[in-house]
């Protein structure tokens, strides 16, 4: 597995076999999916398929494909699943079988494939999985972190490739595939090989000491859910990135951040950089010291948090595992950097409370910030009487011109109309009175009245129905794409608040020594 | 970034105003903060960043100036006001309800006073300005004596509320205490100081649109990735080369550059090297204080000096020692410029190269070996630029010049730069044009001036056909853009350079060029371009022979000069799903019982994002499925080219 680099930092030219690729619909419409080339373990007779409204993909239609390929539908009998009798199956079992990526196979099994199964219309996009796509697309588990809000906390934080990051509440992992991405720098695995020392590592992705390494980019995820931490692991394996996330089940409030030295080596947290998503924040600071804070400061911190929090409480019921890391103070941070860190905290009072313990706790340039992201929506507002019984069109007068010459023609037709009625009235009465004269009155002909009609009305605007029958039959010639005003707004769902957002700085340990030795450096 | 304050590297000073100043930190160099003060520059190097200095000289009864760390307790008890100091301040706000925040207490008694009894007079300050300045001049050390007195003779600071008061104290720590705190100066800190100073020069681009234009780009290091290539063999795919337009300067790349680790110079050294040092500070105290009074390094044998000590700090080895491979082999494609080893390309094989075993101080011109600029296959930025140089004078903050780079910094290999000409029109600009091969004898009977000549001409033509060929045939991870050029002429070209998944991100200052962008890459703008072609095709195959040439190309139609269908001034099909954001941070103060938002913000340009993927559509028609019920909605045949 961690053999081919993981499909967020290095996609390959094409898609491949058991490598995560997203089906990419609409905008927001995504669909991430292991490709899979087995037909094995699937009821359809196309191997695994991804049913969508847009139509169905088998991922035999995916697979070896170069990224960012438009995909067309396929079609799949969804109704009758494992109906191995059918024609469709043999070329599904041809099409499973791992292929080479020559260019010529590809091309002559695509086109039999299309010929065989191509549906009429439907199609999608392979893009390969960055955390902006996987975030559109994760399987939701809690409150995901998105965009707008980790690229500012990642930029702000001033993560590098190369440095190590704790993320405690990994939650859904949106933020864990963004922090891998900053801070990643190769993996660890590589360079142990070009060592030459192709030891074992623990399951947990160990890096064996040895002098004079390159350090590693590396997040340090913890999350208390266990369940969650499972599905966040195998989320992890399966997107390439075991070797460079470290994902733990633990309640960090009580037990720290710091990993135990056997199965890591001297590698323990040794953070640059700290992102807690948690809900008390500040019961978790204590850990993130250089070293142990006293005893007054311990108390008001703790004396800061509200009793009703619920998970303080479940916190110190539900500790499997007691180390108490109290008796021999481990820093989880890197002695030799500045520290940063960034709490996500929903509500004001979470902030209040956690800006003041890390003021207990001295880390300075403490400030809070929120971010409000929008996007817009850009489209063409066509405006117009020549709009009229058109979708997606406004049809009412454009201009005050407009108004007034519809106007006019309202009231010329209606003027028209009154003078044929006033005749056809006018006429009657004659007969009428012709009739009382006891006259013979030639009846008129009715075809003639109808010409006299069309002749009077040829000369007048047209009717409503006309009009509605013209701005259809135009509208097949019409430009509608540059048509009208272009206009913006924001799109109609419009996230206002997502979370607060806390930065603060714990700078390096400066004492009498460290002052006295760089006097003596430099002079 | 740096663990601590190394000599000849950038940083910020904040001072107590609120204002930043930013100063190349040199070892002799007496930092001047006007009326803060001023201090020797040696007594910052080597400390750490974020902590904040007084400034104390000889009225605080010392010898010379020193600098007290003035620790965090400190400072927080200031800002929060007399009331609040650490970590009582916690506890002061805990569950039995923030007491003096009361006006009234629950046995009645006022706790908090109100400003009914507050007035606006500036005669309650008792001292006047003159005996102000004479207590600023009598030095009474670090501006806490001042800021005593000017309270004390407040005659009505007891009737301040207690927030008011904060406020007041505030005020004055900012007019009179002689304090700094020192700034790693990285892409943010920069971002901030320019936006205050000359927004218009970065485009008004603020921090929280450089984190969203990385991270919809896609940016992060890519110098352990594959070098692949296309079906054509010639062309690469990815590899972690993003192409940029940049007219902010250099911040966009410097930005993008940070991301992806190739910004500061010797990173992965640092922490062994800065360890190594506590060590012992002895042993190369000597050797640094003998290197540093240089003038910035200019060239490479002084390069070749340096970067050994950069790199392993202390261990007191010669250049020679260093280049017989003690150094470590790193595994990626920087091996070759982050060794001191010297590369030789195969055109210098026929100088004699020789490199000095013991570096005299000053050697006169010694051949040097020649590092091929611009490089380096992976994890690179290549920037397409206006004028002849691109502008990237930012990047002098993160020590790189473009105009004389060091081999040693990063982007020497990593940033690659042509410009319009050179990416369009390549055989119309002369540094394209292959001079011509003498033979070695010719060479042998040469000027060595000549000669040296001769070489130069030849790197540069295989530094531009480099880079120029490797542009042309596309395959970039992604395109951002910052550049005040209308984006569609830029896009036009540059999108068929990236390759299928790619991200393309623009940055515009202003909404209406993107959204403009947006339109000419709508659905419906989109259907109406594949009817178009293939109408097109149906009449005649005059389109089919352009796809064709574009399939051949593999550059797009980076070359033919065809007229451009004004209503389609970019190929719609080639991005999909393009969206159009904006983000803003908005600052806020916390303090107890005195949290809101900042009353006022910088405002000016909101700042827009425009992004989409890159996409490859495939040839014939297709129909888009979904969306209504019943009725089929066409969203257009789709047809396209095939790239």
């Amino acid at each position: 597995m961690a053999s081919s680099p993981s499909p967020f930092l290095d996609p390959g030219t094409h898609s491949a076999a058991n490598t995560l690729g997203i089906l990419q619909l609409k905008r927001d419409q995504l669909i991430p999916a292991v490709l899979s080339a087995s037909t094995e373990d699937s009821d359809y007779a196309e191997g695994k398929v991804e049913n969508t409204r847009f139509g169905s993909f088998p991922h035999s239609t995916l697979l070896n494909q170069v990224w960012g390929t438009q995909i067309l539908a396929s079609i799949v009998d969804t109704g009758s699943r494992g109906s191995k009798s059918r024609k469709r199956r043999r070329e599904g079992d041809e099409d499973g079988t791992p292929d080479t990526p020559n260019a010529e196979v590809q091309e002559s099994r695509k086109k039999a494939f299309s010929r065989a199964v191509k549906a009429s219309s439907g199609f999608a996009h392979l893009v390969p999985p960055t955390p902006e796509t996987w975030t559109l697309c994760l399987p939701h588990r809690t409150q995901v972190v998105y965009t707008p809000d980790y690229s500012y906390i990642l930029q702000r934080l001033g993560a590098k490739p190369g440095d190590h990051i704790i993320e405690a509440g990994a939650g859904s992992g949106s933020f864990t595939h963004a922090a891998v991405r900053a801070v990643f720098n190769g993996y660890p695995e590589e360079e142990d090989k070009f060592n030459g020392s192709e030891g074992e590592h623990g399951e947990n992705g160990a890096i064996m000491p040895n002098k004079k390494r390159k350090r590693y980019g590396r997040v340090y995820s913890f999350e208390f859910h266990e369940p969650r931490t499972n599905q966040l692991k195998s989320e992890i394996e399966e997107h390439g990135l075991d070797s460079l996330v470290t994902v733990t089940n633990r309640d960090v409030y009580q037990d720290g951040f710091c990993l135990s030295p056997e199965s890591y080596g001297d590698s323990e947290p040794n953070a640059d950089v700290i992102f807690l998503d948690l809900p008390a924040p500040w019961l978790a600071l204590k850990h993130l010291a250089r070293s142990p804070p006293s005893a007054a400061v311990l108390k008001s911190v703790s004396s800061a948090s509200d009793p009703s929090t619920p998970n303080a409480n479940t916190s110190t019921s539900t500790i499997d595992q007691q180390t108490t890391p109290s008796n021999s103070f481990q820093s989880s941070l890197n002695p030799n950097n500045a520290v940063r860190i960034c709490t996500f905290s929903p509500c004001i009072e979470q902030v209040t409370k956690t800006v003041s313990a890390l003021r207990s706790l001295g880390w300075l340039e403490i400030s809070m910030v929120e971010i409000l992201s929008k996007r817009l929506e850009v489209r063409r507002e066509r405006i117009g009487l020549q709009e009229e019984g058109l979708r997606g069109a406004n049809p009412s007068a454009a201009t005050v011109q407009e108004a007034v010459q519809r106007l006019r023609d309202v009231e010329g037709r209606a003027k028209a109309f009154h003078g044929l009625q006033k005749e056809k009235q006018e006429e009657l009465m004659r007969r009428a009175e012709a009739q009382k004269r006891g006259e013979k009155v030639a009846k008129q002909d009715p075809e003639e009245a109808e010409a006299q009609k069309a002749k009077v009305l040829t000369g007048l605007p047209p009717s409503k129905h006309d009009r509605l029958e013209q701005a259809r039959s135009k509208l097949g010639n019409r430009e509608l794409f540059k048509e009208g005003r272009l206009v913006h707004r924001t799109e109609p769902e419009l996230k206002t608040h997502t979370s607060y957002l806390v930065f603060a700085v714990l700078p390096r340990e400066w004492g009498k020594e460290d002052e006295a030795k760089a006097r003596k450096k430099w002079g | 970034m740096h663990s601590y304050i190394r000599p000849n590297t950038y940083i910020a000073l904040r001072l107590p105003s609120g204002t930043f100043k930013v100063i190349e930190i040199t070892p002799n160099l007496n930092i001047n903060l006007g009326k803060y003060g001023s201090f020797p520059a040696k007594l910052l190097l080597g400390r750490p960043y974020y902590l904040t200095f007084e400034i104390l000289d000889k009225d605080d009864g010392k010898d010379q100036t020193e600098l007290r760390v003035v620790p965090a307790a400190e400072l927080h008890a200031e800002a929060l006001g007399s009331d609040h100091a650490t970590p009582a301040e916690s506890r002061d706000e805990s569950a039995d309800g923030g007491v003096e925040f009361d006006i009234v207490g629950e046995d009645g008694e006022v706790i908090m006073r109100s400003n009914r009894l507050t007035i606006d007079d500036p005669s309650r300050q008792m001292l006047s300005m003159e005996e102000i300045k004479e207590l600023k001049k009598a030095g009474t050390g670090s501006g806490k004596d001042i800021i005593a007195k000017i309270m004390a003779s407040h005659m009505a600071i007891d009737e301040k509320t207690s927030f008011s008061l904060a406020k007041y104290t505030l005020r004055k720590a900012r007019k009179y205490l002689r304090r700094f705190t020192v700034l790693a100066l990285d892409v943010g800190m920069l971002t901030e100081y320019i936006i205050e100073k000359e927004s218009y020069k970065i485009m008004e681009l603020r921090e929280e649109t450089l984190g969203l234009i990385s991270s919809w780009a896609n940016i992060h290091y890519g110098a352990s990735s594959r070098v692949m290539t296309a079906e054509d063999g010639v062309s690469q795919i990815g590899g972690g080369r993003w192409l940029v337009v940049d007219d902010t300067g250099g911040l966009v790349v410097a930005a993008l550059a940070e991301k992806m680790g190739i910004l500061y110079p010797n990173r992965e050294y640092e922490e062994e090297a800065s360890e190594k040092e506590q060590e012992s500070v002895q042993q190369t105290a000597p050797v640094n204080v003998q290197k540093t009074p240089h003038e910035k390094p200019n060239d490479a044998e002084e390069l070749s000096e340096q970067t050994p000590i950069q790199n392993s700090q202390n261990e007191e080895k010669t250049v020679a020692q260093q280049q017989n491979g003690t150094d470590i082999p790193m595994p990626d494609a920087d091996t070759i410029e982050r060794s001191p080893t010297p590369v030789f390309e195969p055109t210098t094989s026929a100088a004699p190269t020789l490199t000095p075993l013991n570096p005299t101080p000053r050697p006169r011109k010694p051949p040097r070996p020649h590092i091929p600029q611009m490089s380096s296959p992976t994890n690179t930025l290549t920037i397409v630029h206006t004028n002849n140089q691109p502008n990237l004078s930012l990047l002098k903050y993160f020590n790189f010049d473009h105009g004389n780079p060091l081999p040693s910094h990063p982007l020497y290999k990593h940033l690659k730069s042509l410009s319009w000409l050179q990416l369009l029109y390549p055989h119309e600009d002369p540094s394209y044009v292959e001079p011509e091969v003498l033979s070695d004898e010719v060479l042998a009977g040469m000027k060595s001036s000549k000669r040296g000549n001769y070489y130069k001409k030849r790197r540069r033509w295989e530094k531009t056909a480099r880079v120029v060929d490797e542009t042309r045939r596309g395959g970039f991870d992604g395109l951002v853009v910052a550049s005040s050029m209308e984006p569609t002429t830029i896009l036009r070209d540059l999108v068929p350079l990236v390759r299928g998944g790619g991200r393309v991100v623009v940055y515009s200052p202003n909404v209406e060029p993107l959204a403009e962008l947006c339109d000419y890459y709508s659905k419906e703008r989109r259907g109406a371009y594949v009817t178009r072609r293939h109408d097109a095709q149906q009449n005649g195959s005059k389109i089919t022979k352009e796809v064709r040439e574009e399939e051949v190309n593999g550059a797009g139609h980076l070359e033919d000069e065809d007229e451009m269908d004004p209503d389609f001034p970019v190929n719609p099909t080639l991005l999909m799903a393009p969206s159009l954001q904006t983000a803003r941070a908005r600052h806020w103060q916390v303090l107890p019982g005195r949290t809101h938002p900042l009353m006022t913000s910088r405002g000016g340009a909101e700042g827009y994002l425009f992004t989409a993927t890159r996409v490859l559509p495939v040839e014939g028609k297709v129909e888009a499925r979904g969306n209504f019920r019943g009725k089929k909605r066409k969203t257009g045949p789709e047809t396209a080219v095939k790239t």
